[in-house]
């Protein structure tokens, strides 16, 4: 009875002080650094201008001509980086009207496995919900979906460096 | 034909081995639990490997749901590692049997057993509760979601069923109820159980996607059961073409105590040694799908092998009435309760009841010069002391001491108390001690052999209480 008691215990606190040891919060995404970004994964999406090389997106009007005249503020579409993850690549395309974030949509996700599915269609609208709200890529890491968050993160911030340059 | 136990009981390996020869061989060796230590560290060290794993995948524990879904994935890696723990350990491989003993490879599979049921179930209860989090849905929704639609887990949840199935079954209070024949076949299921919940690991564990991890892990679960099944398969089929055992006597040695002679071919290439047991299968009624320890009562012999038993249930009564030449299948030789366990050049033997049969071979054989074996034999009736010429003939002959200890308890009180044991034998604390008899005559002997200031590496006991 003792050994059992001191093998749970044993376990128990174990068990808690690994995953207490892990980062917890927002800190995750900048903290790990297991991807390479732009590893040109074909987002084989419909928008298919967009997918090739060249970091400029198709834009409908120059960027930053100054000239942002009542409503005429230029909508550009802006394609980030692919982010490797664990998972598989993440990789968002970002809609931008002026400097606003006016449109993400999620171009390529992990789907390899039922788990990523299920947690993807879960975290994925929370995550464009929290960069839209934010108008930047410093968004928290959506519970049980670090790895997501991480790549999503990194595409979006590719995506806002492309805009800006 | 008494010519037969005669020469079982004189055999030539047993000089070989030195009987009688003088004092034993007493250069370095390694201590007698080292084996036992060994083991227990490359265990620990799996498991820590196991858990670097998941170390190394892991980037974050955000949240609830990463609390409680990382739980659910170190006790679901901790389970899967443990699970063909439990085969192996079960396995019968030779140098695990001699070197770290039956008893105790039996009990480390009972202690894994319940620990691997534990983490099954906080591994189930974490994932489903950390997933159900992540999906914002119920904890019924998400277990009928995780069982039905996620991959290989109908197999997966199956295993787990198996396995809870099994640890109620094996839990004491069920057990007693159950013939020890039921309770063996219905263990049986957890081989099936650890083979089903493979897959779903493969498939669903995060830690296992990629290439060498997945290719490690699926090694270590063919691997055991390959093992499992060269040793408690093909060996004991392919000894059993080479050796033909058979038996060749039963005579009964005492109220319900019965020797059973078996003969065959070859039988020093099996190298038992005294002190081990082999486990029978009798092919005949009511035996043949039992296969129960029987302990080596004599030094074996290349052609004969004596065991002797204590009629306990219908299953030993059925072995007296075994008639010569039937056929018996033999798993063994097995057990560490054998000269190699000795440290000094005095030994004591303490036999309880018809714990005198292994006890009788090492008696027997065990290396000691004269003066340097003491045998202690514990009866509660004169008319349970079996063996008495033979002993007799060996004391004699090795200059070896053996005093009786007959009466029952409530006119001779306890015979094995520190003060007797001390008295009985000078020097206790410079003997090797080994052990045998029922389960309070051992421990009142174990503690009061302690309190003499025996050392516990220096007292043997094979205890087959789980």
């Amino acid at each position: 009875m003792r050994r059992a008691i001191v093998a749970g215990t044993a376990t128990v606190s174990g068990v808690v002080l690994l995953l207490g040891l892990k980062p917890h919060g927002g800190g995750v995404a900048q903290a790990a650094g297991n991807f390479s970004i732009g590893s040109g994964t074909d987002p084989s999406s419909s928008s298919s201008s967009s997918a090739s090389a060249p970091p400029t997106a198709s834009t409908q009007a120059k960027p930053g001509s100054g000239s942002s005249s009542g409503s005429g503020s230029a909508t550009k579409v802006v394609t980030g980086d692919a982010a490797d993850t664990r998972y598989g690549p993440v990789q968002l395309q970002v809609t931008f009207q002026g400097k606003k974030i006016a449109k993400i949509s999620v171009l390529q996700y992990p789907t390899e496995s039922f788990r990523d599915q299920e947690i993807n269609d879960y975290a994925l609208p929370l995550l464009n919900q929290e960069a839209m709200t934010a108008q930047n890529s410093r968004i928290d890491v959506v519970s049980g979906a670090t790895y997501t968050s991480d790549g999503y993160t990194q595409s979006l911030q590719s995506a806002i460096d492309k805009a800006g340059s | 034909m008494p010519a037969v136990v005669d020469r079982a009981g004189a055999p030539r390996r047993a000089a070989a081995q030195g009987r009688a020869s003088g004092p034993p061989d007493l250069r370095l060796r390694l201590p007698a639990d080292a084996a036992a230590y060994a083991a227990l560290t490359l265990i620990a060290l799996g498991g820590l490997a196991v858990l670097a794993l998941w170390w190394k995948d892991t980037i974050g524990v955000v949240g609830a749901a990463g609390w409680l879904t990382g739980a659910g994935r170190i006790t679901g890696l901790l389970a899967g590692y443990i699970a063909p723990l439990l085969l192996l350990l079960m396995a019968r491989v030779p140098v695990l049997e001699h070197r770290i003993g039956s008893d105790r490879l039996a009990r480390w599979h009972a202690h894994a057993g319940r620990y691997l049921v534990c983490l099954l179930t906080a591994h189930i209860l974490t994932i489903i509760w950390g997933y159900s989090y992540t999906a914002q849905k119920s904890v019924t929704g998400e277990t009928v979601y995780v069982v039905f639609h996620y991959p290989e887990m109908i197999k997966g949840s199956l295993a787990a069923l198996l396995m809870f199935a099994t640890a109620f079954f094996s839990a004491r209070a069920a057990r007693r109820r159950l013939s020890y024949e039921t309770w063996y076949y219905l263990h049986l299921a957890t081989y099936l159980a650890v083979a089903l919940g493979f897959s779903h690991q493969i498939v669903n564990g995060a830690d296992l996607d990629a290439g060498g991890e997945r290719l490690l892990w699926s090694a270590y679960y063919v691997g055991a059961f390959l093992i499992l099944g060269w040793y408690r398969l093909l060996v004991p089929w392919r000894n059993d073409r080479r050796h033909q055992l058979r038996v060749a006597e039963v005579r009964a040695e005492g109220p319900g105590v019965v020797s059973v002679i078996l003969t065959g071919r070859n039988l020093d290439e099996l190298r038992a040694e005294p002190g081990q047991f082999f486990r029978l299968q009798f092919q005949a009624r009511g035996l043949r799908w039992t296969a129960n320890p029987y302990s080596l009562s004599a030094a074996p012999h290349p052609q004969y092998l004596r065991f002797t038993v204590k009629e306990l249930g219908g299953h030993s009564a059925a072995v007296a009435q075994l008639r010569p030449g039937t056929k018996v299948r033999a798993e063994g030789p097995y057990g560490a309760f054998t000269a190699g366990r000795v440290r000094s050049r005095k030994v004591l033997l303490i036999a309880g009841g018809v714990g005198i049969t292994p006890i009788r071979a090492l008696f027997e054989t065990l290396p000691a010069g004269r003066g340097d074996l003491t045998l202690l034999y514990r009866a509660s009736r004169p008319q349970d002391v079996i063996f008495h010429q033979e002993l007799e003939a060996i004391a004699a002959a090795r200059g070896a001491r053996v005093r009786y200890l007959v009466g029952p308890r409530s006119e001779v009180g306890d015979p094995l108390t520190a003060r007797t044991l001390a008295r009985l034998v000078p020097h206790l604390n410079r003997h090797d001690v080994f052990i045998c008899g029922p389960e309070p005559m051992a421990a009142a002997a174990v503690a009061a052999l302690r309190a003499c200031g025996v050392k516990r590496t220096r007292i043997h006991h094979e205890s087959f209480a789980l």
